[in-house]
C-alpha cells in the first residue's frame, strides 16, 4: 500500500502503522545519536531565525539603494517653498510640475535626449561589432606577438582615461597634425575646417576602431566568450569550406546574440554615463550627462539671465534632483525591460569561469 | 603557392585584430607615449600641438616636494582603497550568497541590487553621493541628516559599549557612515560572485549535506574555494574603479593641474599614481595567486 511505504523511514526502519506524525518523529530521534539531534536542532533554530534577518538586512540595503531615487522622485514633483517647510519629509505639500519643466527646459531636454540616444546607439554598436570582432581575433588564432597584443588590451583596461585625454585631445583639434600641413597648402580657410572637436567623430572615430569607451573590457569579455565556445564548431565550419571570416559570421556570431546583446546594454550605459571623455571633446553641452554635469550655471542662465545668481542651495537641491530624475530615467526604463540581459548575461558572457 | 593550414589562421589572426591595433597606436598607445613624454618636459598648447621642452626630472621633483596637496591625496586615497576594497569584496560575497537563496522577492531584491550598476559611473551618482556625504545646510538637510549623523556612536552607547579605544571607535564610524558608497559600489562585484556561486556543482552541495555541514563549514569549505577565482577578479576589478573615478582626490588633482595649464605637472603626477596602483595590483595578483583554488578538469 502506498501508505505503508510512506511509513518507510529513511534509514530504513519500517515504522508501524497508524501512527501520528509526532510519534514517527518521536521514533525517529530515538534512532539518532546525540550529534545528529544537535545538528537537527541546529539546523531548525537557523531556517526560523534566518529568514527574519535576511528579511532586515535586505529590506534596510535597499532601502539604502533606492533612497537617493525615491528622494529625486520626491523633489522633483515639489514646490520651492516646500524646501523650508519642516513638516515635509517626502510627500509634497504642493504637487507641481514647475521645477520638472524648468529644468528640462535649462536642458533643453528633448533635443538633447535625442542627441544622446543617437550618439550612444551608434557608437555603441560599432563599437560591440568591431571588439566582438578583436575579441574573436584573440580567442580563436594563434600568431606571434599575441600575448604582447593582449597584454596592451589588458593596459587599455587599467590606463585611465584621464591620462591620455589631453594628447587625444591634440589628435582632434589638428586632426592628427594633418591640420598644418592643410593649411598651408590651402590657407586658413580649408584649414579651419580640419577641427574634429566639438564633433561627434571624436566619438564614432575611437569606437569604430575598437578604442571607444571601455573598449578594453569589451574586448576582453568577448574573447573570454568566444574562447568558450566549441573547437569543433569551427572545425565543422572550416571541412564545410568556411573560410575564418564566414566562419566567424555564420557560425560564430549567431552563438553569441545574447552575448552581443548584454556587451551592448553596458555599452549604451557606460556611454549614457560619460562626462569625462565628452567633456573634454565638447565644448558646448552636446549630451545628458554633460547637461547635468552643468545645470548649476544652465539653470541660472536660464532662470535669472545671468551665470553669476547663486541660487540658495538649499532650493537648489530640487533641480538638481529634478536634473538627476531626468537623466536615470531613460536609464531605468531600459533596466525595467532588459534586465534579464543585464543580469544574465554577464553570468554567460563567460567573464566567470 | 600553399601554406600550411595553421600559419595561413594565423594570417586571418592579424586581419581581426588589424582594425583595433590601427586604433590603437592612434588613439591609445600614441598618446600614452605623449603623455610619458609630457611629464617629463615642460609643455605647452600651441598653434599646430604641443611644444615642450626636456626638463629630465623636474616634473617629477615638483610633484613631491613643491606641490602640497599630491602627496596629502595620495596617501589618503591610497588608504582609502586600502580599506575600502576588503570591505566591499567581504559584502558583495555575502551579498551574493543571500541572494543565491530562494525566498519570496528574490527577483525585485536582486534587480534593486543590480541597479548601481546603471547608474554608479554617471554623474548622477556624484549628485546623490554629494547629497549624502555633505550634512548640514549645504546640501539635503534634513534628509542627509539619517545618514551623516553619528547613529554608530549612539547605538554603541546604547548597547553600553564605552571600552573601546578611540582610534577602534573612529575606525567603525568611517565604515558606518561609508556604507552609501559601499553599497553603490558593489553592483558588479555582487553579479560576478552570484555568477560563480551558481557554478558550483550540485554534487559538491549534496556531498556536503551527506557529511551534516553546517551553513557555516559549508560557506568555508564549499563556496568560498570555488569562487577564489572571482574574487581576485572582483579585487582587481573594485581597485581600478576607486583608481580610475573621476571623484577620487589625485585624479581630481590631476584634473586641476591640467586646467592650470601645467600640462608637465598634470602627466608626472598621473604616472606617478599609475605605476603605484599597477604595482600594487601586480603584488596582490601574484599574492592571491597562491591561495586561489583553481578546479582542474
Amino acid at each position: 500500500m502506498a501508505k505503508e511505504k510512506e511509513m518507510l523511514a529513511s534509514d530504513g526502519h519500517v515504522v508501524g502503522n497508524g501512527l501520528s506524525k509526532k510519534e514517527i518523529r518521536a521514533i525517529h530521534m530515538r534512532n539518532m545519536n546525540k550529534e545528529e539531534i544537535a545538528y537537527l536542532r541546529r539546523k531548525e533554530a537557523m531556517e526560523k531565525v534566518w529568514p527574519v534577518a535576511r528579511f532586515l538586512i535586505l529590506f534596510g540595503l535597499c532601502f539604502i539603494i533606492l533612497y537617493p531615487l525615491m528622494y529625486m522622485l520626491s523633489c522633483s514633483f515639489r514646490a520651492q517653498e516646500d524646501m523650508s517647510d519642516p513638516t515635509v519629509m517626502w510627500i509634497p505639500r504642493h504637487l507641481t510640475l514647475k521645477i520638472l519643466s524648468q529644468t528640462m527646459d535649462a536642458m533643453d531636454f528633448w533635443k538633447t535626449l535625442g542627441n544622446t540616444l543617437l550618439l550612444n546607439i551608434g557608437c555603441s554598436l560599432v563599437q560591440v561589432v568591431t571588439c566582438a570582432i578583436t575579441g574573436y581575433g584573440f580567442a580563436r588564432f594563434r600568431f606571434k606577438g599575441k600575448n604582447l597584443l593582449f597584454g596592451i588590451v589588458i593596459m587599455m583596461i587599467l590606463v585611465p582615461n584621464q591620462i591620455i585625454a589631453i594628447p587625444q585631445y591634440m589628435e582632434f583639434r589638428y586632426c592628427l597634425g594633418l591640420q598644418p600641413i592643410i593649411e598651408n597648402a590651402f590657407g586658413p580657410a580649408v584649414g579651419s575646417k580640419f577641427n574634429l572637436i566639438d564633433t561627434p567623430l571624436t566619438m564614432y572615430l575611437p569606437a569604430l576602431m575598437a578604442n571607444g569607451i571601455r573598449a578594453g573590457l569589451m574586448i576582453f569579455i568577448f574573447r573570454q566568450f568566444f574562447k568558450g565556445l566549441p573547437k569543433e564548431l569551427e572545425d565543422a565550419a572550416y571541412l564545410d569550406g568556411c573560410g575564418p571570416f564566414r566562419t566567424f559570421i555564420q557560425v560564430m556570431v549567431p552563438n553569441a546574440a545574447s552575448s552581443f546583446l548584454t556587451v551592448f546594454l553596458f555599452s549604451v550605459v557606460w556611454y549614457w554615463n560619460d562626462y569625462y571623455v565628452s567633456s573634454t571633446f565638447f565644448t558646448q553641452n552636446a549630451t545628458i550627462a554633460l547637461m547635468l554635469k552643468n545645470l548649476n550655471t544652465l539653470l541660472s542662465i536660464k532662470l535669472f539671465n545671468s551665470a553669476t545668481v547663486e541660487i540658495s542651495p538649499r532650493e537648489q537641491i530640487l533641480w538638481m534632483e529634478a536634473g538627476c530624475l531626468l537623466a536615470v530615467t531613460p536609464l531605468l526604463v531600459m533596466y525595467a525591460f532588459l534586465q534579464k540581459y543585464f543580469t544574465e548575461g554577464i553570468e554567460r558572457s563567460g567573464l566567470v569561469g | 603557392m600553399k601554406m600550411p593550414y595553421e600559419r595561413r589562421k594565423g594570417l586571418y589572426g592579424y586581419g581581426f585584430i588589424a582594425l583595433w591595433l590601427v586604433g590603437t597606436l592612434i588613439w591609445f598607445l600614441y598618446p600614452l607615449a605623449n603623455s610619458l613624454m609630457y611629464s617629463f618636459m615642460e609643455v605647452r598648447p600651441e598653434k599646430g600641438g604641443m611644444q615642450g621642452t626636456w626638463v629630465g626630472l623636474k616634473n617629477y621633483m615638483y610633484v613631491f616636494t613643491v606641490d602640497q596637496n599630491y602627496s596629502k591625496y595620495l596617501v589618503s586615497v591610497l588608504l582609502e582603497t586600502l580599506w575600502k576594497t576588503p570591505l566591499i569584496l567581504i559584502f558583495s560575497l555575502f551579498i551574493a550568497v543571500i541572494l543565491n537563496q530562494k525566498f519570496k522577492g528574490r527577483a525585485f531584491a536582486r534587480a534593486v541590487f543590480f541597479l548601481p550598476v546603471i547608474i554608479a559611473t554617471g554623474p548622477v551618482y556624484n549628485i546623490i553621493n554629494g547629497d549624502i556625504s555633505k550634512s548640514g545646510a549645504s546640501s539635503a538637510g534634513q534628509f542627509s541628516t539619517m545618514f551623516s549623523t553619528d547613529l554608530m556612536g549612539e547605538l554603541f552607547q546604547f548597547i553600553g559599549i564605552y571600552g573601546l579605544s578611540d582610534k577602534m571607535q573612529t575606525m567603525v564610524e568611517t565604515v558606518s557612515n561609508n556604507i552609501f558608497g559601499i553599497v553603490w559600489n558593489a553592483g558588479i562585484q555582487i553579479l560576478i560572485f552570484l555568477a560563480a556561486l551558481q557554478n558550483i556543482p550540485v554534487s559538491a552541495k549534496e556531498a556536503a549535506q551527506m557529511e551534516g555541514a553546517t551553513a557555516w563549514e559549508y560557506f568555508w569549505k564549499i563556496t568560498l574555494p570555488y569562487v577564489s577565482p572571482m574574487i581576485l577578479a572582483c579585487l582587481i576589478f573594485t581597485v581600478i574603479d576607486s583608481f580610475t573615478a573621476p571623484d577620487n582626490l589625485v585624479m581630481g588633482r590631476v584634473l586641476d593641474m591640467q586646467s592650470d595649464w601645467q600640462y608637465g605637472n598634470a602627466a608626472a603626477m598621473a604616472w606617478i599614481y599609475f605605476a603605484i596602483v599597477l604595482a600594487a595590483v601586480g603584488i596582490i595578483t601574484v599574492i592571491l595567486n597562491q591561495f586561489i583554488y583553481y578546479e582542474v578538469d
